[in-house]
């Protein structure tokens, strides 16, 4: 995963407790799906944060 | 009875001798994503563990973990890099370069930032049939500083081994923590913006001009390849002979980074059960800390995964709710898309696909 293969970055709940627990993200031409704690450690998430920089990309928010 | 004494030096001959390589999988020997990847055309992990391709603008490659090696050195696979597209002619900010990041907390003994830092040293067995200057460089991302040195491959398709020693930095501390690092490069081609000054072989503040200056194109046909093993970086100004490490040690060490829990049809992944009637939840212990709570990868397609519950199965296309509770040492991995069963109930689950693959990263 790169910010040039990102498809799709979508916030996922934990049921239980309803907080925000990670970033469900799809991949362009690609089968594999990628799930990304809130770690700001994390490669993943370091890039999602620079993926939503550029104009017209949207982290979807479907709710808790 | 005489008691032989032993000395102090040979005590620490023996600390110095464990682990003195910086680089973990050197002998290119662990490839758990996968033994070769083709279209490689951008950043990120694709074959060998550990080794990262950074890559803008300049061919497309496939990178794989082969068999041709140095003949009579030990060594069982290397790293092969094979230029698919070409171009020619990069444009001045293009770069491709072979990269290991590695974390600060494991380069302390290096002493970089005081009047004592330590010299680095590199060795490596390298082949390719597209000879002349490489550049190798020590990338200090925290402080905006680096070093490059360059070797020169002589003879076309003929093994050779490479030693290249760089001094201490005595400015610029490497902390211990999550976002510390020192990045070692091997570069492979590169546009004017990074190669058209002098080459920067003091550590000195990074000047991209001054980075790769006289390093071949070997993007400019779909003739070139280029082989690299061996590779060990270690303190001091001396090349010792190359680490070889028992090939459990080598894997827990590049698991800490990259983790390949379960991979194909019929693999146990953990226990398990219903958290409620439509959700399904899963415990996974990594077989090391990580570097950081990692990232879940799954493939996902039609029933490829299952969970063995109550005499029964429920299949179902993937974890959809994905990692929670991660840490660095285990993860939940929940879906409630698909599932259907009794709140409360336990089961196994298992992958039930020939592509289905979990894995988990926490790589730089």
């Amino acid at each position: 995963m790169n910010i040039k293969n990102i498809n799709t970055v979508t916030k996922t709940y934990n049921t239980h407790t309803n907080q925000h627990e990670n970033y469900m993200v799809t991949l362009v031409d690609s089968n594999i799906v990628i799930s990304v704690p809130l770690d700001e450690s994390n490669r993943h998430y370091q890039e999602i944060q620079e993926w939503a920089k550029i104009e017209g990309n949207n982290i979807i928010d479907p709710g808790a | 009875m005489a008691i032989t004494r032993i000395g102090k030096p040979a005590i620490a001959d023996v600390r110095g001798v464990n682990f003195r390589n910086i680089i973990i999988n050197g002998d290119m020997s662990v490839s758990q994503r996968s033994t070769s990847s083709t279209g490689i055309s951008g950043n990120g992990y694709f074959s060998v563990d550990r080794f990262k391709h950074i890559i803008s603008g300049l061919g497309t490659w496939t990178a794989s973990q082969s068999t041709d090696v140095p003949t009579g050195q030990g060594f069982a696979n290397s790293f092969k890099m094979d230029c698919t597209t070409a171009d020619a002619s990069p444009a001045a900010g293009d770069y491709n370069v072979l990269a290991q990041i590695v974390e600060g907390a494991n380069i302390q003994h290096l002493k970089k930032g005081t009047s004592s830092a330590e010299s680095v040293t590199w060795s490596f067995w390298v082949k390719s049939n597209k000879t002349g200057t490489y550049i190798c460089e020590i990338l200090d991302g925290n402080n905006t500083r680096q070093i490059s040195k360059s070797y020169t491959i002589s003879s076309a398709n003929t093994w050779e081994k490479k030693t290249i020693t760089m001094p201490g930095d005595t400015s610029g501390a490497i902390g211990t923590g999550a976002s510390a690092f020192l990045q070692f490069n091997f570069w492979l081609a590169v546009g004017s913006d990074r190669s058209s000054g002098t080459l920067s072989t003091t550590w000195t503040s990074t000047t991209n001009a001054n980075r790769a200056v006289g390093q071949v194109n070997l993007a400019d046909s779909t003739s070139n390849e280029w082989y690299i093993t061996g590779v060990q970086i270690e303190a001091g100004s001396q090349a010792s002979d190359f680490e070889f490490l028992p090939t459990d040690v080598n894997l827990e060490r590049c698991q800490r980074y990259y983790y390949t829990h379960v991979t194909g049809n019929n693999q146990h992944i953990g226990m398990g059960g219903y958290y409620a009637s439509a959700y399904v939840t899963c415990g996974v212990t990594f077989p090391t800390t990580m570097r950081s709570a990692p990232s879940l990868e799954q493939t996902t397609g039609t029933e490829y995964y299952r969970l063995y519950v109550n005499n029964g199965s429920d299949n179902f296309d993937s974890f959809a709710n994905g990692i929670q509770q991660a840490t660095t040492n285990s993860a939940g991995i929940d879906s409630n898309s698909g599932v259907s069963g009794t709140s409360g109930q336990t089961g196994r689950f298992v992958t039930y696909n020939s592509s289905s693959k979990i894995s988990f990263d926490a790589e730089l």
